[in-house]
Order: C-alpha cells, then sequence, then structure tokens
C-alpha cells in the first residue's frame, strides 16, 4: 500500500470515509440494520399486531419438531441436486458449443441468453403454456406413447420441473461464465494433445477440465446457492404445491411470515437457510483455496 | 479409396451444417416457450391456443389481445411506474457505487480490507432472506407502500463495487498523478478524470441494474400495497390473477412486458454477454 504512511498531496484522513459515506450509509439501512432484526426476531415472537416478546431459543425448538422444515429441507435439498448437474455440467457443452468459430456464433450466444435477462413472472407464463396438458411437452411425450401428464400439478413431476425453469432460464449465464473459462484454456495444450492423438473426449477429459478448475469452483457454488435460494420460481409456478412437493426452505418462510405473520418463527427457519448457504460457500473458499496451492 | 481421398473436404460442410442444426436445435430450446407465448398472444379466439399437434402459426395474426391487456389492467402505469424505478435506481446505485468503490481502489487507508470486506459480505445477505426484516425497517421508517421504499434496497450490490473497485484500480498512476500535481483536489480526480476512464464498466453495471429492476417481483410485492405503484412484472402477476382473463390476454401482457428489455438486450448484447465471463474471471 503506496502512502499508507506519507500522505499523498489533496487526501485527508477523512477523504476515503467521505467517499463511501453513502455506501455506509445504505449498508447500514438496507443491510446491517435489517440483518440484525432478523436475529433478534429468530429469538422472539412477533405477529406484526403484538410487540415483539423474546422467547429465547422456542422457534428453533419448534423447527427441530415441525415436519414441513424436514419436507422443506428436503425438498430444497432435492432442488439443489438436480439443479447442480443441469447447471455445471450442461452449460459447459453449451459453451463448448458456441466456442466454436463459426459464422454468426454471437446471435446463438444471445438467443441462449435470453430467458436470463427476462422475468420469472414472464417465463413462468410461457412456462405453463409449454407445460400443461395440452402444451407442446405433452404432444412430444405423446408421440412416444406417454399419456398427457399435468406436470406442475403432479406430486411427483412438479419439483423436477421448477428445477428445470429455473437451469433452463440460468443455463445461459453458467454457459457465459465457461465461456470466459474456455478461452483462457490455453491453446499450446490443446494442439499437443492433439498431436499426441488425443480425440475430442480425451482433450475434454484432460485437458479443458483441468483448466477449468477455477471456473468449476465458480459455477459450483453459484448453482448451489442459486438452487438453496430458490424462491420466486416456486411462486409463480406452484405455491409450494401440490401437497408441499414443491415447498421449498425460501418459499417456507415467505409463506410463515406474510400469509401466517408468524415473523418470529419465519425468521429463525431463514437463520437456518442462511447457515446452510454459508456452509456452502465456505465450502467453496475450501474449493478455491486449493488452487493456489 | 477414392471417394476418401476429396472427403476431408466435404466433411467438414459436412460437419458444419450438422453444428448449425445442433445449435438451431438448442437455439429452439431456449426460445420456444417465448415464440409459443407470442403465438398466444396473436391468435384469433376463433383458434386453439391449445391442441395436439401443436398450431403455433396464428391465421390471421390479431392485435385484439394486446389491447385487451392493456386495458384489464392499469398497464400503461405499470409501465411507467417501472421506468420511474429504473430512472431512479439505476443513476444512484451507479454513483454510490463509484463513489464507495473509489477510495477502496485508490486511497490507502487503514481498515481498507475490512471495507471491502464488509461490502462484499452483502452477497451473503440476499433478498430473498432480507423480506421481513427490510419489511420490518421499512415499516419503522414510515415508507411501506412507497416508491423509496422499492427503491433503497436496490441501490447497492456487491458486484458493482466489486467491479468497479478493480477498473479504478486499473488506472495507470501517471494519469493521475499528473492531474494531482496540477493541484486537483481527490473529488475532481475521482469525477473528472477517473469516472469517465471506468464508463465501460458502469454501463454494464446500468445493463445490468436496469435488467434487475425491471424484473423485481419478490420485493415489490412484499412492500407495495397500491396498485398504482406497481412495476411492471407485479402487473403480470396481477393480470393473471384477475379472473376471466384469458390466456391469449395473459400472454400478450406478458409479450409486451418482454418488450423493453429484450431491446436493450439487442441493442447492447455484446456488452451485456462479455460482462458475465469477465465478472467471474476478475
Amino acid at each position: 500500500m503506496p502512502g499508507l504512511k506519507g500522505r499523498v498531496v489533496g487526501q485527508h484522513w477523512y477523504t476515503p470515509y467521505v467517499f463511501m459515506l453513502p455506501g455506509l450509509l445504505f449498508y447500514a439501512a438496507m443491510f446491517a440494520w435489517p440483518a440484525a432484526i432478523a436475529i433478534q426476531l429468530a429469538f422472539s415472537d412477533y405477529d406484526i399486531v403484538h410487540p415483539v416478546r423474546f422467547s429465547g431459543l422456542d422457534n428453533f425448538v419448534r423447527l427441530a419438531h415441525d415436519p414441513r422444515v424436514w419436507i422443506a429441507l428436503r425438498n430444497s435439498l432435492l432442488f439443489v441436486l438436480m439443479f447442480l448437474p443441469l447447471t455445471v455440467v450442461a452449460p459447459l457443452f453449451l459453451a463448448m458449443l458456441v466456442n466454436l468459430k463459426l459464422r454468426a456464433i454471437q446471435a446463438f450466444r444471445m438467443l441462449y441468453y435470453l430467458p436470463v435477462i427476462t422475468s420469472m413472472v414472464a417465463v413462468a407464463v410461457a412456462w405453463r403454456y409449454v407445460f400443461n396438458r395440452e402444451g407442446v411437452v405433452n404432444w412430444l411425450l405423446g408421440l412416444f406413447g406417454a399419456g398427457p401428464t399435468d406436470f406442475l400439478l403432479d406430486r411427483h413431476w412438479a419439483l423436477p420441473t421448477v428445477v428445470l425453469l429455473e437451469a433452463w432460464k440460468n443455463a445461459g449465464l453458467f454457459m457465459m461464465i465457461y465461456l470466459a473459462g474456455l478461452q483462457a484454456v490455453p491453446a499450446d495444450q490443446l494442439e499437443a494433445a492433439t498431436i499426441d492423438g488425443a480425440n475430442a473426449w480425451q482433450r475434454l477429459l484432460h485437458v479443458v477440465v483441468p483448466s477449468l478448475r477455477p471456473t468449476f469452483a465458480v459455477t459450483l457454488v453459484l448453482s448451489m446457492l442459486e438452487a438453496m435460494r430458490a424462491f420466486e420460481s416456486v411462486y409463480v409456478l406452484t405455491r409450494g404445491g401440490p401437497l408441499d412437493a414443491t415447498l421449498t426452505l425460501g418459499y417456507y418462510i415467505w409463506s410463515k411470515a406474510f400469509e401466517d405473520y408468524d415473523m418470529g418463527y419465519a425468521s429463525a427457519v431463514g437463520l437456518l437457510l442462511w447457515a446452510i448457504m454459508i456452509v456452502l460457500a465456505g465450502f467453496n473458499l475450501l474449493v478455491t483455496r486449493r488452487r493456489d496451492v | 479409396m477414392a471417394r476418401r481421398l476429396y472427403r476431408p473436404k466435404r466433411r467438414i460442410n459436412g460437419r458444419r451444417i450438422g453444428l448449425y442444426v445442433l445449435l438451431i436445435a438448442v437455439a429452439a430450446l431456449f426460445v420456444g416457450p417465448f415464440l409459443i407465448l407470442l403465438s398466444a398472444a396473436t391468435k384469433p379466439a376463433s383458434q386453439d391456443v391449445f391442441g395436439f399437434p401443436p398450431d403455433l402459426i396464428p391465421r390471421p395474426p390479431v392485435a385484439d389481445w394486446f389491447r385487451e391487456a392493456w386495458t384489464t389492467i392499469p398497464y400503461a402505469r405499470f409501465l411507467v411506474n417501472s421506468v420511474i424505478y429504473v430512472g431512479i435506481t439505476v443513476p444512484v446505485y451507479l454513483v454510490v457505487s463509484a463513489l464507495t468503490a473509489y477510495p477502496l481502489a485508490r486511497i490507502a487507508f487503514r481498515g481498507r480490507g475490512v471495507f471491502f470486506m464488509l461490502f462484499l459480505s452483502i452477497m451473503f445477505l440476499p433478498g430473498e432472506l432480507m423480506l421481513i426484516p427490510r419489511f420490518l425497517v421499512m415499516s419503522q421508517l414510515g415508507l411501506t407502500d412507497t416508491f423509496a421504499a422499492v427503491i433503497l434496497p436496490a441501490v447497492l450490490s456487491s458486484l458493482g463495487i466489486f467491479l468497479l473497485r478493480q477498473a479504478f484500480s486499473q488506472i495507470p498512476d501517471e494519469i493521475v498523478e499528473a492531474a494531482r500535481v496540477d493541484g486537483a483536489n481527490e473529488f475532481a480526480i475521482f469525477w473528472r478524470i477517473c469516472v469517465p476512464i471506468v464508463a465501460p464498466t458502469l454501463a454494464v453495471l446500468a445493463i445490468l441494474g436496469f435488467v434487475s429492476v425491471w424484473n423485481s417481483f419478490i420485493w415489490p410485492l412484499v412492500v407495495l400495497t397500491s396498485q398504482s405503484k406497481f412495476p411492471i412484472a407485479l402487473g403480470i402477476a396481477y393480470l393473471s390473477g384477475v379472473s376471466g382473463t384469458d390466456v391469449r390476454g395473459l400472454a400478450a401482457g406478458t409479450v409486451i412486458s418482454l418488450v423493453p428489455v429484450v431491446i436493450v438486450f439487442l441493442l447492447l448484447q455484446k456488452r451485456i454477454l462479455n460482462s458475465m465471463g469477465g465478472a467471474v474471471k476478475g
């Protein structure tokens, strides 16, 4: 750090804080303060009407015995498990496809990215048309003799359909992350492997994948966090139904807080979700750290 | 054997055609749902929206449903609201992010790393988890059901500070020193020299900010009660809840809401696409 001792001309001790003042104010009001309230509420009873009442660990005891928390936890983990291959593996192949030196390749990148920039609400409307009983997907399945299914109303299909929507919507983003990684793969290594007689599959496995390790660390954690906090898609497609089949932790928090006004308990579940996300992020830190060694 | 001799050239063409077929098939996967939406929105009432086999070409295409969506809900109002939300949030977001990132990159002071980590910690406070406490903060500030309540939480993001800090720190010292020798104060250096240099990063953040504000749904849903303040995404959800809305009308309303984002995307696609890889690589 240059100039830590001798101060630069025109800078005072307070200069950096003056610059950061608006940012710090917004941070305090919109992040630090709410975070403190969230922690306080997790140990309290609060229904909006009556004043906040400290209740110790009651919410967490209740949480441990609440079957719906376990359903939500299971659904969220299933969400992660289904979401991971769709966002960590499949987009790598998409990226390889749009990394080809072909005419108009930028147009294809753009088309694959389109769902990323459109709103979940709009996309959900489109998906309901695609996946409804008389929709295109059921017609295609019908060609193979499968009967029509109401995917979003079916206890077994609802969650995979929501996961598929989230993966479809985010695939372009993951693709672009991989594309940046692919373009940094050393060309001479690829060439050397080709000369040594490696086929495309071997080049992918032994040259491309190892050099993409830092990229995988990013996509892995991004994917896990996206899946854990999935909420908007559930809200607009299924509202947690049918029969809690798509009840994720995020949706459970919402419904406890803004349907039952059980703010304290909802905050406790929120803290649980937060803890899970921190653990997942820590896991990512370990993975990325190893690359520096 | 003779066939094999000139095979290589033809195979390259065959391979190229095959790749384009694959590219187009994948494109259909990503764009298909939007086309189905557009098809539903332009079909006349006499034509089924669904059915086996799917019949996607409207005969003839009609604009009735766009008119219906426009009048069933206060559509223009929602669009104007969204424009207001974007128009206020994005500039404030850019100014606050640039001001915050500048000293983190260019002024040496004790605790700089700590402040940087503090702002990066925003990443671990995702909006989904902040709904309840932020709602309570807004009630305490008396701001529920106001435009300000929608805007305030959106003016700070870890990505913005991260990218701008990176951009500021890449400015060569000589440029700044020259101005300093000429007697410019720190704010003048920031505003007249450094901000213009990081304009490309600001542009990327402006686009990302526009998209995220335009699409924001859950937070406005929580904090707004008056329909007159709804942004467009909330308006679409409202339209789909209005009883008796025809599937074609809902499709049309949805299509209109997509138009601004898609136009911005088409105009600035290179920047948007390149930003994501760059953000993660940095």
